[in-house]
């Protein structure tokens, strides 16, 4: 930032001599900064193809496609595509499922996450827990196929475990009817994220002073007291930023769960559909692009909608954990 | 007095303890029957599992695993395409998120804020199943080449680049950067000589995912493959269960029902080559599960 010290020149050639110090330092900059471009060069061209080509891809939803005379020629149709799937029933369907689903398992998630870390926090200097943890986080770690071959040994139809035991005398279609699959779809649900979505929990009691809670015991409080006026008041901000976040994927769900657990069934669609598996089922099942298309677009703008709103909220009430 | 609202306190705590202990014992022993229930299933003799799936043998047998060793061409090749792509997946992942978190770190790059939201809004917005499907298939042509596996979604998250970077912010001092820089280091240099060494914990953490994510999915097969020989453990654990059920409702006189029935594993194979899927899992999980219960800690809050 050394000044020009000669003060025989003129204004304009004072500006020349700044303008090609900025060019010099610019080329300089450009030079030094190549090389971090280069680094980054694979993660953009990826970020390009796999994230932001598809955004463009949303266009197709309004589009009558036809692959004989190619994407950008095929002809716009404005929202025709999005009526036609608001008028059929599955829209409906699947868009109740997807929300009711959600908002059941938020709740109930909360109160079994909760419960599970209070539980582990008070064993946790016990040896057992070292592995208990471990074993109740194992279930999240298999895919759903294997899921699916699970739930399969329980609820086959001729051989499976209840049907041959509890069921035995009565036996149940599990897979031909669809009434049973919410509490099938919670059970394998809680099953596999349980005590993963505790950890987020375990994690923040593990930061409560351990002053407070020695203090109340002086004043004679009993452990359900503790808990009530300690654990769950300071579990508090985690609580409510979880909760917000998840707002965000409310119109997301589990792929893997709603379609291999049922097999694939289209007989259980009316409790297992939800904007996923149509999505899916439009899209390589039914060959219906502009189905498939006008869902997976519903789905992604509410989704980007439901996270800036959750966000927003977020960084009002705990403005250290917003995403921005 | 004290000794009154004190001891009632005490018993308090000491049957809270105690209850706390058998629930979550109960817990794990609920995680846990399942596989059990499976492994049970796999060492049966096929004609004991007609009386139904039970968790202890009635007649115990090796016979699923002599079939899978009969039958290891087959299974071999899908276990190894797994182990390639699980591989091949997690090393590249590693290398595109800690070479595009580098330059985000660097607090003398100016445009760093660009590319940061240009990876941020990737977390926010996303064009869906439909549309990634046609750029994938109709602009690269992925299906039915194990590019199919690698690319589309897993390669490199937001989540993760952000979270090295942050990582690289919080641990490696920029002076280290800038003395690097004044002995004449380039960049390339730095990010091989300093970043990567020095931020070993948060690249195992994201290797672990990435790793998991690779072994375990199935929907990138699902979607994109059609070929058998392509097949990866999870694709043909997927296809095996799409033939039972074609069996299932389909008349068994039929000549495709009856070549399926044929060509398709027992009950009790099919088990085995589900725990077979699972044995590495379970075999590394021990080792990793404290460094994965770390990154729930930190994926969770942000994620």
């Amino acid at each position: 930032m050394s000044k020009p010290v000669a003060p025989a020149v003129s204004e304009p050639e004072y500006n020349d001599v700044l303008k090609q110090q900025k060019k010099r330092k610019r080329a300089e900059e450009r030079k030094r900064t190549l090389p971090l471009y280069l680094m980054m060069l694979p993660g953009l061209v990826y970020l390009i193809a796999n994230n932001y080509l598809p955004m463009f891809g949303i266009l197709i939803a309004f589009k009558k496609v036809n692959f004989s005379v190619g994407l950008l020629k095929s002809e716009w149709v404005g929202l025709s595509n999005f009526e036609y799937l608001f008028k059929t029933k599955d829209a409906f369907v699947m868009i109740r499922n997807t929300v009711l689903y959600n908002l059941a398992w938020i709740i109930l998630g909360l109160v079994i996450a909760v419960f599970i870390a209070i539980c582990m926090a008070e064993i946790s200097s016990r040896k057992a827990a070292k592995v208990i943890q471990p074993v109740i986080c194992f279930p999240s770690m298999v895919s759903a196929v294997i899921l699916s071959f699970i739930v399969y040994a329980f609820l086959s139809e001729t051989y499976g475990f209840l049907n041959t035991t509890i069921f035995k005398n009565q036996p149940v279609a599990w897979y031909h009817t669809a009434k049973y699959w919410p509490i099938i779809l919670t059970i394998v649900h809680f099953w596999q994220n349980a005590g993963q979505s505790s950890i987020i929990y375990m994690a923040s009691i593990g930061g409560i002073d351990k002053g407070l809670y020695e203090s109340a015991r002086l004043d004679g409080a009993g452990k359900w007291s503790q808990i009530w006026n300690i654990t769950l008041p300071m579990l508090k901000p985690m609580i409510i930023l979880m909760m917000l976040m998840s707002i965000g994927r409310i119109f997301n769900s589990d792929f893997g769960l709603f379609y291999q657990v049922p097999l694939g069934n289209g007989l259980l669609s009316s409790t297992t559909q939800t904007i996923d598996t149509y999505v899916y089922r439009a899209l390589l099942e039914l060959n219906n692009i502009s189905m498939s298309s006008a869902a997976s677009v519903f789905q992604a703008v509410i989704g980007f909608v439901l996270v800036l709103a959750s966000n927003l909220l977020v960084s009002v009430v705990e403005p250290d954990n917003a995403l921005f | 007095m004290a000794k009154k609202t004190k001891a009632p306190a005490i018993q308090d705590e000491r049957a809270f303890h105690n209850m706390a202990l058998v629930l979550m014992s109960l817990l794990a022993i609920y995680c846990v029957v399942p596989f059990l229930l499976m492994l049970s299933v796999s060492f049966s003799s096929e004609g004991s599992l007609t009386h139904g799936y039970k968790f202890w043998p009635e007649e115990f047998s090796t016979a699923a695993y002599s079939y899978l060793w009969k039958k290891r061409a087959t299974i071999a090749r899908a276990y190894g395409l797994t182990i390639l792509v699980t591989v091949v997946g997690t090393a590249a992942n590693l290398i595109l998120t800690s070479l595009f978190a580098y330059p985000l770190s660097r607090k003398d790059f100016r445009y760093r804020n660009i590319f940061a939201f240009i990876l941020f809004f990737t977390m926010l917005f996303n064009g869906g199943l439909t549309a990634s499907y046609i750029v994938w298939t109709r602009l690269f042509h992925v299906k039915d080449t194990l590019w199919a596996y690698l690319l589309p979604g897993g390669l490199m998250g937001a989540m993760n680049v952000l979270m090295v970077r942050n990582y690289y912010n919080a641990n490696i001092p920029y002076a280290i950067i800038e003395a690097a820089r004044i002995d004449g280091a380039n960049d390339m240099q730095i990010y091989t000589g300093i970043m990567v060494p020095l931020s070993k914990p948060v690249m195992t953490t994201v290797g672990l995912f990435a790793a998991l994510g690779y072994w375990n999915n199935w929907t990138n097969g699902l979607y994109y493959i059609t070929n058998p020989k392509l097949y990866t453990i999870q694709v043909y654990l997927k296809k095996l269960m799409d033939s039972i059920q074609f069996l299932k409702t389909s008349d068994l006189a039929t000549e495709s029902a009856m070549l399926a029935a044929q060509s398709l594993p027992t009950e009790s194979a099919r088990m085995a080559i589900a725990i077979i899927a699972i044995l590495p899992i379970l075999l590394v999980y021990p080792a990793i599960q404290g460094e994965l219960i770390k990154g729930m800690v930190v994926g969770g809050v942000k994620g």
